[in-house]
This record gives C-alpha cells, structure tokens and sequence, in this order.
C-alpha cells in the first residue's frame, strides 16, 4: 500500500485512492496509418516491464481525477518522484 | 499441574472460571490461557495431527504453537483453528479440539502404514491415478483442522485508521526500552507500541524468580509508559492482545487487536467488536518481535509432553503450571540451564542433556552443576520412547568435531515424563521481510538475523540477536537514537556500548543434526503439517534443490504456524542433505499474514448493506410501490420485472413486452450514464471517440456511436445528444458509466491537452424516463403542449426542450426497442413527480412499466447489442456487423481505427454476432451455452435468449466462429435438461434482427 503524494492535491494519500495508469511516455502515433502493424502493435500491446527505476502514469481516481507521472521502483516499489503532466516529458528526466 | 504457592505473574487466584473442553468441565484462573488452565488440569492431549493422526499434546506457549489447534465456542460465535496457547480463558468458555485426540481415528488406525505415506503420497496415489474426486471429501474429512463454520457470524469486527512517527512492534524488554526511549527524547512525536500478548514484559517475566533487577526495571518502565499514557492528548498508543501481521510497502503495517476472545459482548450498552484490525502509517518503525526458540531433533520428537524449554519456562513463570515431575533438558546453548535453575527453585527434579562438549563451563553451567542437577555434557538424546506420552529417552555420547558431532559409544535409557528441548533461536524476522527486506545467516547465533541497514527501520533486542535482556535495554536505546536521528529530532546520538557479560542464549555450538539422526523415522519438523526429515530426503531425492521447491513438495511450513518453530530446522536439514550451508540454502519467502487473521475481521464492517453502494434512482419508491423485482446494475438498484396478480417472471415479461409493442409501455431510463461534454472541441472530440461522423450532427439531432479502444474492440456504447455547436450530452451503458469516463478523461489529460473540452459527468443530475410504443405520441401530446410531436416536425434520432407538467425537460426521440418512443430527461428531483404523471396519463392506454428483462427482449427482437453480455471485450465492429457505424473518411485517426485493418481482426474465422433459431420454437437455449461442431467441439456460445411473445418463439443471439457466412445453416447448441441430461438442439443461424426487419415501427401508426 503505497502513500502517494498527489503533485496537484499536494498531499500524501494513501494507494487506494488512486489507479494505475500503465507506463509513462507511451505517446500515440501522429500518423497511425502510416505506421506498419508491427510498429502499431508495439504501441499498443508492448510495454518494457521495467525492473529498476521507471517513470509511470497514476491518477487521481477517488480525488482530484487528476492524471500525473510517479517515477518509482518496481523492486522497492519506493516513490522517487512524482510530477504534473507536461513538467517531465521523457525517461531520461528527473 | 498447578504449582502451590507459586507467585505466578499473569494468573489472578481471586478470580476462578468454569470452562468447557472436549465435553469436559474445568477450573482455571483469570489470566490464564486456555492451554495454561488444560496443563493445570493435566490435560496433555490437544489434537490430533494432521496426516498421521498422531496425539499431540503442546510444544510452545505462544504463537509459534504448532499443534494445539481447537475451535473456540459454536454457532455464531464458533471460531475454527485458534492456537490453544492464544486464547485467553473466560468463563463459560466452551472449546473442542479441531480434530478430537481423545476418538478413535482411522489414521491412527492404519499406524503400520504411515512409513508408506510419504510426501507427495496423496498426489502419486490419487491425483495421478485419477482418482481423487472419488476420494477427495472422504480424504478432506480426516485432515486435522477444524471444521468451516456454518453459521452467521454474530460479531462485528472493526478497522481503525492511525498515523504515527514511530511503530514499536513488540512489548518485550527491547520494546518497551526502545518506546520509552523515543517517547523521553521527544515532544511532539506519536507512539504506537504493539504487543500480542496480554501484558507487556515479553520473557522478561521468567526472570524475576532469580533476578530481582529484572522485576524493579520492569516496574519502573511500565510506571512510566502509564504516565505517558495518562497525559492529556497521550501520544502514547499502546495496543495489546494485538499481533501486527502485515508489514506492507511504505511503512503501512497492519495490527489484529482481539478485544474479547469468545464471550458475548452484547450489552445494553450496543455490541462491542470481538476483534479490530488497526491500519497503521508510520513514519519510522522499530522492531523488536523476539525470537522463537527451536526444537532438538530426535526420533519420535513429537510425542506429547516434549516441549521447548523456554515455553515450560514460561507456563511456569507466568501461569505458574508445569506438565511434567521428572523433567529432562536437552539443548545446544545455555537456554536449558535457566530452566534448570527454576525448576530447581521450585524442587521439581530435572535432568540436563547437552549436546556441547563437557569443555564448556560457563557460569550457568557450573552454577547448575553446584545445585545438584545431573548434567550429561557431550550427549545426545537419539530417540524418545513412549505410546503417545514420553515415558523415557534414549541418550548416547558424541563425539564432536569443530561445529559437527556424532554419535558415539552405546545408549542408555533415562526415565522423564516432560523433556524440554532448546536447539537455539529464530528471531522473528517475518514482518521485516513482508516487503522484500533480506535476512542473512550468522554463525555464532546459528540462525536469520534481519538484515542490518534498512530505511526508516530499526531492530533491536533477540530479533536482532541481542541475547540478554541487559543488552536488549542497551541495543533498544541505541537503535532508537537512530530512529530519532532519522526523524530530524537529535542531530548527534548517543550509543551506548554494549556488556559481553551476561548470559547470552544466542551463542549456539553443534547445530547440525547428524545424519545417522536425520535418517530415522519420525524425526519431526513441522509438527502440524506431519513434515519428518525422511520428507525432505526424499524431496531431494526426487530432485528439489531450492528451498521454496522442498517446502511445497513436502509442505513445511504451510500450516496455521507457518513453520515457526520447524522451518529453520528444516532448512538445516535441507543443507546437510544438500551438503551446502545454511546461506545458500537461504529461507523461503515470509509474506503475510505472519498469524492467522479472522475473515471477519478483514470484512470489518464492510458486509450486508455496507459491502458495496446501493444506488437508487429518484424515482424507486414507485417501483418500490407498484412490486417491482429488482436487479442489481452497476450498484443500480434496477426494476427487473413488475409482477402483478402473482405473476411469474415469465408470465410478467411477456405481458410488459405485448404492452409496449401494443400500445405503451413505461421505463425508468435514470441509470444510464450520462456525461456532459462542453467546449469549442466537444464536437472534434466526440469524433476520436466514437468510430463514426459527428462533424456535421445538427443541434436538435441525437446519434448512435460506438466506442472502441486502440485494440478495435468495443467498449461502450450510446445516443449523444447535440444541444448546441459547444455541447453534447453522451450517454453510456449502465455499467460502463465510470470507466468511460475515466477513459476520456485519460484522453484528454494524457494526450488532447490542447483540446478545449470539459467533461462532468451528470448521470445523477438527470432523471430519464422512456414512453414506449404505439401510442408514444398520443401520451406525449397530452403531457407536453409547447412541443410539436408531428411526426415530420420531430424525426426519430432528433430532440426538443419542452415542458412536461409544468417542468423543463429535454425530449429525445430515441429508441432501444424499435417502437416508437420518448425519453423525457428532467432535473433528478423531478423523477418521482414526472413517473406518476405519466403514468396517470397514460392509463388510457394501458400504459405499462416494464423493466430490465423486457428492455432486454425487446432490443434483442430488433438485434440491439448490449455491450458485455453480446460482446466480451475481444469483439470489433465488424464482428457484431456493424461494419457501417466506421467511418471512411475522418481526418483524424479515431481511437482503434488502425487496429481495423490488422490482419488478425479480418479472419472469416472469427467469432461473429448472428441469430439462433431453434428448430422447436418453444425451446429456450439457456445463455452461455455452446455451438458445437460435428465433433462436439465448441464453435461458439450464447449471449442473449429469450422468449419472444410478440413473435410466440424463442430467439437468441450468438458469437459463431465465421457466423455472419453461415446464414441458414443448422448448427446444434448443446444445453443441459433438467432430468433429461446433456441435449443438442438444432438451430438455424439468422439474421440478429428478428422482428420489424424493415425499422417500419420506429414512426408510429399515426
């Protein structure tokens, strides 16, 4: 059970008032019908499964209904850093 | 027996209690255990065990009990599996043994066999045969645990939210030390202490007899824990009786309080809950949770009467009961001689056995020496004689070899009627490890010590190898300086050096059992689960390697004790068989819960109406007063059926049904989810969302759209109503109301930032109700003036604002049955007043309210989909045919579009929505059931049937593989008949549209 802080709300609250989201940084296709089905499938169906430090989507449910980034473990499951959207765009950012 | 004049910590002799055990009445004391008050009554026998059926009588005082297994009280109260040792005695108190030691028992019956009954014999011999569903209840019937409860459990139970800055786990020596510690060097910070047991002193009580320090420290802390305790706004939380059984991710632990054990707690006062589970966040915590002590491995180790020295200790310090006169001590570390020295003091014969060389002459040692006590040093017990009871014990010399030993020389017979064992200690490292943290293995202790640097935690006291409890007071104040350093409260901290000099328990020699020993029968490691070392042999043999792997095919450690007291002994087996060290054996993984937890307690007050939302429209007290059925939607309480005159549902349905195709029909419509959409973009929005147009819908004009995900697989659909360039209203089926508004939402947060839409969802706001039928338009001029209802004027699919007695609603002209109809749209107040005005009105037609099942045979006579009972999240558009609602020409690539054209999602192959016709028209197929092949090879199932009364048959829709090309083919559907059995039925596949083919209804007759 996670305590998340809500980088809208400004608060720590506790997981079950929030949902996962799937990973961060899954931008959708400009053009999806240019893209080969392979290439389209991976941005539907392939995600990294990430063991270490990774950059996530969670939102808000029972809340502001806000969506937003978590940067955390999935070996510790510690939270390194939380973010509104659009103030980290990439992996590499923290 | 009860020792006389024994000043006993726990028990008050003032106060007797009656209890009932095994149909038996008893005597005991307050503050007694219910296994304290049997072992006063020479009760030796508890249960029976699990596989073999042995007799079993107690091993350990507390928590760690394997065998003492009893179900406390019946009826609503009764409660299945508690630990003997746990369950504080009360008056009145009624209990039985989860399987009776006391009644003949085939298991024990068919004793010449057990040595063919290994692990894994119930799988090799039933599940691999094939023959286990012909044994498996008589099989079950014999295992040693008690019964499941068949009544309503009559108590509550509750949850309790709390924040605190410092955890203690634990209310021992190390405990109470480290809470005060914390509590003295700060001001404002919040302490929670948890212990399970009913008084706070842990084993500190087995000290006082012989350590006057021991009492006067343990006086003065409590005094001033109390003090704490009594301020006003204490910060000080103490929680006894309470076992904290899960250590979750960021600190989150939670605490199962037993507030009473078995007596009832209705008063006139209202009822108390029995147990309370606390949810704790803390900021740092601090273990201090002990150590279990572990037995010696001998054969025939399980008799009864064979206990851990530190649990005789205990039920004589503190209960002030022993089960034995003649008592041997046999143990690798100096544990038994402490017992030596308080069985002395209360001249009670004992006899010492130490499997360590004669060599060592340590203090206590020498001390026990000069009272007399024979000691054997550098023997060991092989063997322990008995039918069900230790009667004597058979002890050989060893020879030993650095940390080895081996047996040496002949054997000799010592009489006993209790032998306590001590084979070293396993500190409970279990929380510390619910959430990952690791354990490593020391040499000196023989055993798991938590792991030393860990965030926002501390360990002290024996869980961290701190032997004497002069030490655990030392360790407990260091560690908790570190805990204040790591709140920010001190900035330099104190630690305090540590004595080497008092009486250490961890300091363990010849650990490893010899194999001569592990080789014979019956040396038992988990005691409950019948586990022996011949198991663990064999799964090695069988070529397990990984501890996790020994554990399951042996079940080790699976019991309601999960192998406290066995598995580290176990492990040690593993190794010396493996012929590897105890490090690279490691353990097997400690998750919660690390004690049995009630299901009560987990539910809390989350049960009956309080175990999911009840919605209710505004207009449920008319279905309520016209005995309306209901079912439950989405948490909607829905009108299912309305029967009158003693109607069945059938008879109901087919009535609603004629009505509404006859001449009007009524329907509460609230429930259907209702999102207002708003912004310059709604419109553009709309369009990625759904797979058809919306560019070009005019104010007034209602659509139909279909939602899918990136997948193509449809999620959702409903009418969207144009109020203006800027405005939709999108409705949503019943169920799917939240996570399509989750879905858009994610759409517009995570990606069309840059679209100006706002979305709320108002499905409360609106109160819907639908006239249906014929005579639709007559009712609707009657209830509505300043609207023109022509049929010209006001198309299907179109809407008008309008006042319908006298309030403002919206008017769509839509309809889910293919009739005409009108969904009236009112502010939710008005529901209730708008329902009964209509249906005033309507009498003059008959009109009829119908519910959720004749909604549902009228949509499927026309064909309507109803998303997730006609499709399961793996169909497209195009495999319920409804290729026509995709869009060509849409600028932007709508949401699943690109998934259309994948191969996969173009097979003829795949499962398609058609129509079944049964060859017998009065046959209804029952839902979900298969389409087979000649092969009876399933093909395909049923999502909708019903008997259609306006049709007179049976219609039903169905996912065929290649379907929508097998028009007018027979296909046979297999259902099962009542009394008849297994039956195939001969359908023709149709269209899913089976009445009004041509849509001439929609318009009405006028």
């Amino acid at each position: 059970m996670f305590l998340i802080d809500c980088p809208y709300c400004k608060e720590s609250r506790d997981q079950n008032e929030f949902s996962p989201a799937g990973e961060a940084f899954i931008a959708r296709p400009q053009n999806p019908e240019d893209l080969s089905d392979a290439e389209w499938a991976d941005y539907v169906f392939y995600r990294s499964n990430h063991k270490g430090d990774q950059w996530e989507q969670w939102v808000h449910t029972n809340g502001c209904r806000k969506y937003f980034l978590v940067k955390r473990s999935t070996i510790s499951h510690e939270i390194i850093k939380v973010a509104a959207f659009g103030e980290v765009t990439s992996d590499s950012e923290l | 027996m009860r020792i006389e004049n024994h000043s006993s910590h726990q028990i008050d002799y003032s106060q007797s209690l009656t209890f009932i055990f095994n149909n038996k009445t008893y005597k005991g004391y307050k503050g007694d255990t219910l296994a304290s008050a049997l072992v006063a009554n020479d009760v030796l026998f508890f249960a029976r065990s699990f596989k073999y059926g042995r007799k079993r009588g107690l091993m350990a005082a507390g928590v760690e009990e394997p065998n003492a297994l009893i179900s406390l009280e019946i009826g609503g109260r009764y409660t299945p599996n508690l630990k003997a040792t746990e369950v504080m005695l009360y008056d009145g108190l009624s209990a039985v043994s989860s399987s009776n030691p006391n009644a003949l028992d085939f298991r024990a019956l068919i004793k010449p066999f057990h040595r063919f009954m290994p692990a894994g014999f119930y799988y090799k011999t039933f599940i691999k045969q094939k023959v286990w569903a012909k044994v498996e209840n008589s099989l079950r019937a014999l295992s040693g645990f008690s019964k499941a409860p068949t009544e309503k459990d009559v108590d509550v139970y509750d949850h309790v939210f709390h924040h605190a800055e410092v955890v203690v786990i634990g209310g021992g020596v190390a405990g109470i030390s480290a809470a005060l510690e914390v509590l003295n060097n700060s001001k404002t910070e919040r302490v929670i202490l948890v212990d399970e047991r009913e008084h706070l002193g842990g084993e500190l009580f087995n000290e006082f007899s012989t350590d006057d320090a021991a009492s006067t420290w343990h006086k003065d802390s409590i005094e001033k824990l109390f003090s704490y305790m009594n301020e006003d706004n204490s910060r000080l939380t103490l929680f006894l009786r309470s076992a904290a059984y899960a250590w979750y991710d960021h600190n989150y632990i939670e605490v199962l309080e037993t507030n009473a054990t078995g007596e009832s707690l209705v008063t006139e006062q209202g009822q108390a809950a029995r147990k309370t589970i606390h949810k704790i966040r803390a900021k740092e915590v601090i273990l201090a949770t002990g150590a279990h002590e572990r037995p010696m491995l001998f054969e025939t180790n399980d008799l009864a009467n064979i206990m851990l020295s530190q649990s005789v200790r205990r039920f004589l310090n503190e209960f002030g009961v022993i089960s034995g006169k003649d008592i041997v001590l046999y143990g690798n570390n100096d544990s038994i001689y402490s017992t030596a020295i308080d069985l002395n003091n209360i001249n009670i014969k004992c006899t010492v056995v130490d499997v360590r060389s004669s060599e060592i002459q340590s203090e206590i040692v020498t001390n026990v020496k000069g009272l007399g006590v024979k000691v054997f040093q550098g023997y060991a017990i092989l063997k322990a004689n008995g039918t069900h009871l230790v009667r004597s014990i058979e002890l050989s010399q060893v020879a030993l070899q650095g940390k080895e030993w081996n047996v040496s020389g002949g054997s000799q017979q010592l009489k006993c009627d209790l032998l306590a064992t001590s084979g070293g200690f396993n500190p409970v490292v279990h929380l510390d490890c619910h959430c990952g943290a690791k354990t490593f293995y020391d040499e000196v202790s023989q055993s798991f010590l938590p792991q030393k640097e860990r965030n926002n935690r501390q360990v002290c006291g024996s869980v961290a190898g701190v032997g004497a409890w002069q030490d655990a007071v030392g360790d407990a104040k260091n560690k908790a300086q570190l805990t204040l350093k790591s709140l920010g409260i001190v900035k330099k901290i104190n630690q305090d050096k540590l004595s080497t000099n008092y009486l250490n328990f961890f300091n363990v020699s010849q650990f490893f059992t010899p194999v001569e020993i592990l080789n014979r029968p019956k040396v038992f490691l988990d005691m409950q689960n019948d586990v022996t070392t011949l198991d663990v042999a064999l799964s090695i043999r069988e070529g397990y390697r990984s501890i996790e792997h020994i554990k399951r095919y042996t079940a080790m450690g699976f019991g309601t004790d999960q192998g406290k007291t066995g598995n580290i002994n176990g492990i040690a087996v593993a190794a010396k068989f493996l012929g590897i060290s105890m490090s690279e054996v490691g353990t097997t993984t400690f998750r919660p819960a690390y004690t049995g937890v009630d299901f009560g307690a987990m539910a809390g007050r989350e049960i009956g109406d309080f175990f999911d939302p009840q919605r209710y429209t505004t207009i449920n007290d008319c279905h309520v007063s016209s005995g309306a059925e209901f079912e439950v939607v989405g948490q909607w309480y829905r009108p299912w059926y309305y029967p009158i005159n003693g109607e069945d549902i059938h008879q109901a349905v087919n009535r609603e049904c004629l009505a509404a195709r006859t001449s009007l029909g009524m329907m509460d419509a609230s429930t259907l989810g209702k999102i207002d959409v708003q912004g310059s973009d709604a419109r553009e929005f709309l369009s990625r969302v759904y797979t058809n147009a919306w560019m070009k819908l005019a104010p007034g004009s209602c659509r139909y759209g279909l939602m899918c995900n990136e997948k193509g697989m449809i999620i959702d659909d409903g009418v969207s109503t144009c109020i203006n360039d800027n405005h939709f209203i999108m409705t949503t089926t019943t169920g799917g109301a939240a996570s399509v508004y989750s879905a858009l939402e994610m759409w517009l947060q995570t990606e069309w930032s840059n679209l100006d839409v706002h979305l709320n969802s108002v499905t409360d706001q609106y109160a819907t109700i639908a006239v249906v039928g014929p005579n639709a338009r007559n009712l609707m001029k009657v209830l509505c003036q300043d609207v023109d209802f022509d049929r010209q004027n006001f198309k299907f699919m179109q809407w008008r604002p309008g006042t319908v007695c006298g309030v403002d609603a919206r008017i769509m002209r839509i309809s889910f049955s293919g009739e005409l109809a009108y969904e009236i749209n009112i502010e939710a107040n008005y529901g209730y007043y708008i329902w009964n005005q209509v249906a005033l009105a309507g009498k003059k037609w008959n009109i009829t309210p119908y519910g959720t099942e004749s909604m549902h045979v009228l949509r499927a006579e026309k064909g309507y989909i109803i998303v997730g009972q006609d499709t399961d999240g793996s169909m497209t558009p195009m495999d319920v045919n409804m290729g026509w609602i995709l869009a060509k020409d849409k600028p932007f690539s709508y949401i699943g579009r690109r998934s259309f054209s994948i191969s996969a999602l173009n097979s003829e192959e795949r499962f398609q929505l058609v129509g079944l016709l049964t060859k017998d028209e009065q046959v209804v197929l029952p839902e979900g059931s298969h389409i087979i092949d000649n092969k009876s090879r399933s093909i395909g199932y049923v999502t909708s049937s019903y008997y259609s009364p306006i049709l007179g048959r049976s219609i039903a829709l169905a996912q065929l593989k290649g379907g929508l090309s097998k028009m007018s083919e027979t296909v046979l559907v297999k259902i099962v008949q009542e009394k008849q059995g297994l039956k195939e039925i001969p359908c023709e596949v149709s269209s899913s549209v089976f009445y009004d083919i041509n849509g001439e209804k929609v318009d009405g007759n006028d």
